[in-house]
């Protein structure tokens, strides 16, 4: 993924993204969007481009807005007969059938309480319509979604969640190295980690907090350091 | 654009403009900006849960508060929360989020004069932080016509004291056309023109203020150090 990293403000015209697709299909990720022939922005960061043909502005953001196919960390809040209504941190509460569980029949029930953490797929959204998740593939199969136990959980920007989920983040590698843990990442700017110990836990969840304000090159620094501030 | 001769008190630059990005951290955007001593929190969220009787299907619901700094908000305050919801209402996007609502809420920490004008550019830095979707992102700026009859561009309240007319216009980014008029005294129509170009003028220099203190706070969060293309960007258009 090149980075093409100039500013652009909304309103701008984006010639660049009109250029490439004079040639071929250009597809307009989020911040861009079509004004008959033209393509201009409506968010404000640098402009991104991933071969071929895909173009975006990479801005920071703290609201999450569902997309389908996104795997994302709700918080369950109430039970609606069939449904459970979990927050994921959208305008609207997303809903999850009880059914949409791993080996889960209309006698057998998923055990899910309000206050639960929910590791889960976006199975259909749009602007118009209220969320709902899934917590299997169309296999049946849960995987590693479903409930998360203990742990903590907080909140983060958008930008950091999608810089941690890239296969090239030193970040988590890094912390493997330091201690042995479990962590989930969801894409609405929501993370539970778990290790052996509360004080590890939480030396954890501030050194991920940390790389929100750090640039690239402080990973390392803040990850290595990470054995030291836990032991003592 | 005429201005009175050098010994004048006419005043045609902004004073200087600082902003610090999500000085909160519940809400989705904020910045604390300020031009010279007049100082303003704006925060957004959105788009967020809306009551059922502000429910729109074709759009979001724009709400705009205002916080004086001390006292509880008068008829003055819901008048800048109008001024401030009319330019927003114009700039942001509202049909890409129905059935949801866009809050915005300013808080003043300091009046030393172009407040209407800090209000409405912190609103837009805090909306293009918070990521918010705009058409186009907008500038304010405020000027008098002193005792003397000189126009004074973005002046300390000091300079206000006697004035004789004052003016608010909000322009937009890609064709600087006019948002928002806000005037108040007595001018002539001439005054009022050359006053409307001193000010696009000025809003440039906002433009290129928003500018680079976005690169700057996405250039200390980057893989790569952040190279803002300066000839990328079209020239602001400006009447000269």
């Amino acid at each position: 993924m090149s980075a093409n990293t100039s500013i652009i403000m909304p309103g701008e015209r984006v010639t660049l993204v009109e250029d490439a697709a004079k040639n071929k299909r250009v597809i307009l990720g989020p911040g861009l969007r079509r004004l008959d022939d033209k393509v201009v922005a409506s968010k404000a960061g640098p402009l991104r481009h991933k071969e071929p043909n895909t173009f975006w502005v990479d801005n920071y953001q703290r609201r999450y807005v569902p997309a389908r196919g996104d795997l994302i960390i709700g918080i369950v809040k109430a039970r609606a007969g069939d449904l459970y209504r979990v927050d994921i941190g959208s305008a609207d509460m997303a809903s999850i059938s009880y059914l949409a569980f791993e080996a889960a029949t209309k006698k057998n029930r998923p055990d899910l309480n309000p206050g639960d953490l929910l590791y889960a797929r976006v199975l259909n959204a749009n602007a118009d319509i209220e969320p709902e998740l899934v917590c299997v593939n169309s296999n049946g199969k849960s995987g590693k979604l479903g409930v998360l136990q203990d742990g903590f959980f907080f909140k983060c920007s958008l930008n950091l969640g999608r810089l941690l989920l890239r296969e090239s983040c030193p970040a988590l590698a890094a912390l493997t190295e330091e201690l042995p843990y479990e962590i989930a990442v969801g894409v609405n700017g929501r993370i539970w980690v778990k290790a052996h110990s509360m004080r590890e836990t939480v030396g954890l969840a501030n050194a991920i907090m940390a790389l929100e304000q750090a640039g690239y090159s402080e990973i390392e620094k803040i990850c290595g350091n990470l054995n030291g501030v836990v032991q003592a | 654009m005429s201005k009175t001769d050098a010994e004048s008190d006419a005043k045609d630059k902004l004073r200087k403009m600082h902003c610090k990005f999500n000085p909160l951290s519940r809400c989705d955007g904020s910045v604390m900006y300020s031009q010279g001593a007049t100082v303003v929190i704006a925060a957004v969220l959105g788009p967020i849960e809306v009551k059922t009787q502000n429910l729109s299907i074709e759009g979001s619901y724009l709400e705009c508060n205002y916080r004086p700094k001390a006292g509880l908000p008068q008829v003055k305050e819901r008048i800048r929360e109008a001024a401030i919801r009319d330019v927003l209402e114009l700039a942001i996007l509202s049909e890409a989020y129905p059935r949801a609502k866009m809050s915005l809420q300013v808080q003043e920490l300091e009046d030393r004069g172009s407040i209407d004008a800090c209000a409405l550019n912190a609103a837009c830095l805090a909306m293009l932080i918070g990521g918010l979707p705009l058409k186009y992102s907008f500038a304010a700026v405020h000027c008098i016509i002193n005792e003397k009859g000189d126009f004074v561009l973005d002046p300390e309240e000091s300079d206000t004291l006697h004035q004789r007319a004052s003016f608010t216009f909000a322009f937009d980014s890609v064709d600087g056309d006019l948002l928002l008029v806000q005037t108040k005294g007595a001018f002539k129509i001439a005054q009022f023109n050359d006053i409307e170009c001193l000010c696009r003028q000025a809003s440039a220099e906002v433009f290129e203020f928003y500018r680079s203190n976005i690169a700057k706070y996405h250039s200390t969060r980057e893989d790569q150090p952040a190279t803002t293309i300066e000839s990328g960007h079209k020239d602001l258009p400006m009447e000269t």
